[in-house]
């Protein structure tokens, strides 16, 4: 490291500490936090109530099994339901806006606006734009549904750009030579030439809308959210926190499962297929135990 | 007289500095020029020049061909779609003969569809059909290419180093394939070659770019 990287991350340090200092402000709050977590956890947090897997007393549970009418089976499937509504909704909106915003596919004038258009629905996270449509639609699914395909719309059209701006130039080149209109070079040419990132990133956006779905229903816009929401204010949080181990094993679950299928899209080597240690045990652990074809390389070199 | 299909009057080509200049040319129907020289001359940016890709730094380039469907060109790197099928990759070339109004989902009328099978036919590619053109092997995905461009029937096709990687028997039938069509449609075929022995083969005319000039070193 030479005096130039070095005094900048000192400089950096520095000031990370020095902000940090003046947010808290006052550190003597801090004492006794620990003794009060210790208290909530033992009281109120631990040990989980499973009764958030029990049937629900009302409406009369007509399924086989109790646990398709409890309020984890019930919450995670409307969240599963909503993020897969949105991301379909976000992906045909952004395609086409995706195409309008790709600089090598569109003239400036009109990719400059697309992008501020993307931007600008990017810009706002999901909640917000949540919060926002629950006083339109009021309480419930549709405003979730809507918040999150138009932050789907922002996030994706952005991705999807951006790998359309990577393809090749030959063939854009041979379709504009050739007199191919811009929706032939686009829906021949660029669409196909990137459909694996396209396929990937919505994958991706399928995996992360679930995990946000969680969030959007803090405000109202359904999901499992919502159950979360209704057990803080009334205090149930032996509830909340068996919820919480519910949507952190099926997110996983759907990291896994989204992670699989990327891989198989993905180009070589750009997404690793993921084993299960990989995603429970820390990077290191999991490399040791499972040794890719270039850790392996480097080895035996 | 041949019916004269591009005119280059007093042209200069090249990015920020010239590399040919001065060019004045006549193509016309039936021709078929090979263009030599050495690498990084200009020989790639000629043909992107006439190709409408690259403005000429002066003079002015007149084609009397449509501007949709009447120019081919086959980069070197052949602009195929990877992940499309040796078909899909084909009917590109057939679907720019139809109007330009026509909805990009819409399949080619039956009509192009034949003539999309003929080129793949007479390419030898009829097989591949169906595989996408990335597992294809180089020598293939040329054939593809050149297939692409005889479904165009393009006025003045531009190729850029179309025979490399073609063994002499595929060197051949792509160009005996490319030469039907030029004669059938009156068109003219501008080919950069690196193979001057080959070259001379193949072409009628010869235009060899040297110390910022294009020279026409051979008519017949």
């Amino acid at each position: 490291m030479n005096r130039r990287m070095f005094f900048f991350f000192l400089f950096s340090f520095l000031l990370t500490v020095y902000l940090f200092n003046d947010l808290v402000g006052d550190w003597g709050r801090l004492s006794g936090g620990w003794d009060n977590l210790v208290v909530f956890f033992d009281e109120s947090l631990w040990p989980p109530n499973w009764a958030v897997l029990e049937a629900q007393s009302y409406p009369v549970c007509e399924a086989r099994f109790d646990i398709f009418c409890s309020v984890a089976w019930l919450g995670m499937l409307e969240t599963i339901k909503i993020a897969f509504v949105a991301t379909a909704i976000g992906f045909v909106v952004a395609l086409p806006l995706s195409v309008l915003a790709a600089s090598n596919l569109s003239p400036l004038a009109v990719a400059i606006p697309a992008r501020v258009l993307l931007a600008g629905m990017r810009s706002l996270p999901a909640i917000i734009w949540a919060v926002l449509f629950v006083i339109i639609f009021g309480v419930g699914t549709l405003a979730g549904i809507v918040a999150m395909s138009f932050y789907t719309v922002g996030y994706l059209g952005k991705l999807q750009f951006e790998s359309m701006e990577g393809i090749k130039n030959a063939p854009l080149e041979s379709g504009k030579a050739m007199g191919m209109n811009r929706a032939e070079i686009a829906w021949l040419i660029a669409i196909p030439e990137s459909a694996n990132h396209l396929l990937s990133h919505l994958l991706f956006m399928f995996e992360y809308n679930v995990r946000h779905g969680t969030v959007i229903g803090l405000v109202g816009a359904g999901g499992v959210g919502l159950y979360l929401d209704t057990y803080r204010k009334m205090g149930q949080y032996d509830k909340m926190v068996a919820l919480l181990i519910v949507i952190f094993l099926v997110v996983l679950v759907i990291d896994f499962v989204s992670m699989a299928l990327r891989s198989t899209v993905n180009e070589e080597g750009d997404v690793e297929r993921p084993t299960w240690s990989s995603i429970f045990l820390p990077a290191a652990i999991s490399s040791a135990l499972h040794p890719t074809p270039m850790n392996a390389t480097n080895e035996e070199e | 007289m041949d019916e004269v299909i591009a005119h280059l009057h007093d042209v200069s080509i090249g990015y920020d500095e010239v590399l040919i200049k001065d060019i004045n040319i006549e193509i016309s129907a039936g021709d078929v020029i090979a263009v030599l020289g050495p690498s990084g001359i200009g020989k790639t940016t000629l043909l992107r020049t006439i190709a409408g890709l690259v403005r000429p730094l002066t003079g002015e380039i007149e084609l009397a061909v449509d501007s949709r469907g009447g120019l081919g060109y086959i980069p070197q790197r052949l602009g195929l779609v990877g992940n499309l099928t040796v078909q899909a990759n084909v009917e590109m070339g057939a679907r720019v003969r139809t109007s330009t109004w026509r909805p990009v989902f819409f399949p080619l009328p039956q009509e192009f569809m034949k003539d999309v099978k003929e080129a793949m036919s007479d390419l030898g590619i009829d097989h591949l059909a169906q595989q996408p053109v990335r597992i294809l092997s180089g020598g293939q995905q040329r054939r593809v290419a050149t297939a692409k461009s005889v479904a165009q029937r393009p006025k003045i096709l531009l190729a850029d180093e179309f025979l490399g990687e073609l063994d002499d028997d595929n060197v051949d039938v792509v160009m005996q394939t490319v030469k039907k069509t030029i004669a059938a449609q009156h068109s003219a075929l501008i080919m950069v070659e690196h193979h001057e022995e080959l070259a001379k083969e193949v072409a009628n005319r010869i235009w060899r770019i040297s110390d910022h000039r294009l020279i026409e070193e051979l008519e017949r």
